[in-house]
């Protein structure tokens, strides 16, 4: 953040190097994102043929009571995600060891998941959890619990928390670990001369150093699990009796059925409650790095 | 007390090694259970007996033409992504690392938003988009489209590396008269190796399993892994196949994985 600040030269020419990139996204980002926001406006029978509705399709689905729940899922699961898999993949990545095999194993294993194509990492959860011939459900069973995912909803959203922890706790362990990697001896050597606690040097020497990464992290768990699709899908359909049908199934619904105009504005919704949550994030962060660069210094 | 000691951290040795033998565990097993589906014949057919050991289920990949023309169609698309958003971010990434310009400031929080806008949110304007040009049914559309959310990260992570590189190098070669291209390939991508490699590593696990631009764009034709492995889910869905799918769709990942393990994670901070 600091340091290398002073080292940089003044030139505005040094857009011409960001050009290629923001061209391929103007192009894949920008370019429908605009498309989107205008059809947000009209009634689509065909896209030739509509009509301006104006700001309709937004109060209406503003108003719309299925909305509000769909929202109050969605932040909940992502509630739950990141409050389980942000302490936990900070912890694992805090007992790695930071040197040797052992370490380079375990990441390796950690990132496997992740290669996972998102539609089978249902099913094999659902494999996985099958009564009769799945490893975790004869577990389950033999321990004495009545797991029943279809039809219980509270075990539905056990299992795709569960699942979604499986599949991306190594991202947010493999961020931290490259946050803390960067931290040289000298500080471990100058908190333990300090005779700083092990909370102490967890809050005032690796927490600064990773907070980037954890940003990133923090963001990118967010997003994905408050708009999580194919899992939801997969594993239950949204049920059972709608408690986990989360926004992005709604969007799906009308993509689906070509009501293109709703779609339209309720991906504009979507996207500006993201942007708001990322925006709030990352002012809260800025706010505490002050702080504690006050507090530190 | 020097005992009493010594017997405290390893008791609490052992108890990280007991924590990290269980996180792996939890990760590995339903890898068996994957395993395990992939080489039984989870459907009744004549001949075998129902869950029953076979290798039918890789016997069917190679028989289908959709399934093992849908690994080649994955490969090409991810190759493709990872090598456009490399060209394109690295120029980018050198640009934040080394130069102060209007508006710089929010160069990082443009590259969030684009990295965070939901793919489900685009589909429908993309589809679109990309018929009229005609990108629909082939790997490279897919590959484009992919760059919305890579191309962010791969500048992230290459920004980083780059800023790891001290500036002297820069000068000495331009003072040597090297142009930027002949710097950039002679001189800095050997020094940031592996940071192109872990950003590499990333377009990679993002672009591979992805499945919500890769439904919208491949209505006929052009199907990746994923999208092949949606078209045997049904009324009676052979799980051991989809798993021998799963299982031939992770030999690339583990290859890439392996490719990076010592970089994976080295080192790199996002600068937010």
């Amino acid at each position: 953040m600091a340091g290398s600040g002073h080292s940089k030269i003044d030139s505005n020419s040094a857009w011409w190097l960001l050009l290629p990139a923001l061209l391929v996204l103007a192009f894949v980002g920008v370019l429908p994102l605009l498309t989107i926001f205008n059809y947000s406006f009209f009634d689509i029978f065909t896209l030739e043929d509509r009509y301006w509705v104006g700001t309709e399709w937004y109060r209406e689905i503003l108003a719309s009571e299925r909305f509000l729940h769909s929202l109050g899922r969605s932040l909940l699961f992502s509630a739950i995600v990141l409050s389980i898999q942000i302490p936990l993949g900070v912890y694992i990545a805090l007992l790695l060891p930071r040197e040797g095999r052992v370490k380079t194993a375990i990441l390796m294993v950690l990132a496997l998941p992740l290669m996972v194509p998102w539609n089978t990492v249902p099913s094999m959860w659902v494999s996985f959890m099958d009564e009769q011939s799945g490893f975790g459900g004869q577990a389950v069973s033999l321990l004495g619990f009545d797991f029943d995912y279809k039809f219980n909803a509270v075990h539905t959203w056990i299992l795709l928390v569960a699942m979604d922890t499986w599949h991306w706790i190594g991202l947010v362990v493999i961020l931290c670990y490259s946050g803390l990697s960067t931290i040289s001896p000298a500080y471990y050597q100058a908190a333990a001369i300090d005779g700083a606690s092990r909370l102490q040097v967890f809050r005032y020497v690796e927490l600064p150093k990773m907070s980037g990464v954890l940003m990133m992290a923090v963001l990118l768990r967010f997003m994905d699990s408050f708009m999580i699709y194919t899992e939801a899908f997969r594993v239950n359909a949204g049920g059972p009796n709608h408690a986990t049908s989360f926004l992005s199934l709604d969007l799906g619904e009308e993509i689906a059925a070509f009501d293109y105009g709703p779609a339209a504005a309720r991906s504009i919704i979507y996207f500006v409650i993201i942007l708001t949550v990322a925006w709030a994030f990352k002012t809260i962060m800025n706010i505490r790095q002050g702080e504690s660069r006050r507090v530190g210094a | 007390m020097v005992r009493a000691r010594s017997t405290a951290s390893r008791l609490k040795t052992l108890m990280v090694y007991v924590l990290l033998t269980a996180l792996v565990g939890f990760v590995l097993l339903p890898f068996v259970q994957m395993l395990v589906l992939s080489f039984t014949s989870t459907l009744p057919r004549d001949g075998i007996a129902q869950w029953q050991f076979s290798t039918i289920n890789f016997q069917s990949i190679i028989a289908s033409p959709l399934l093992s023309g849908s690994i080649v169609n994955s490969i090409i698309y991810v190759s493709l992504n990872v090598i456009v958003t490399l060209l394109v971010a690295i120029p980018a990434a050198y640009a934040i690392a080394r130069y102060r310009f209007t508006g710089d400031k929010h160069v990082f929080l443009l590259l969030i938003a684009f990295r965070i806008t939901p793919p489900v949110v685009l589909t429908l304007p993309v589809f679109i988009l990309f018929a009229k040009v005609g990108l629909v049914n082939t790997p490279v559309g897919i590959a484009l489209v992919h760059c919305v959310f890579n191309i962010p990260i791969a500048i992230w992570i290459l920004e980083s590396f780059i800023s790891a590189v001290p500036r002297e190098l820069d000068e000495t070669a331009f003072l040597d008269g090297y142009s930027l291209p002949r710097f950039f390939v002679r001189q800095l991508l050997p020094l940031i190796a592996p940071g192109v490699g872990v950003a590499a590593f990333f377009c990679f696990m993002f672009s591979w399993v992805e499945v919500v631009f890769a439904r919208i764009l491949t209505v006929t034709g052009g199907k990746p892994i994923t999208m092949a492995i949606n078209t045997l889910y049904g009324f009676r869905t052979d799980i051991g196949l989809v798993m021998a799918m799963t299982l031939v769709s992770l030999i690339p990942g583990l290859a890439v994985i392996y490719f990076v393990r010592n970089h994976i994670a080295k080192g790199f901070i996002v600068r937010t």
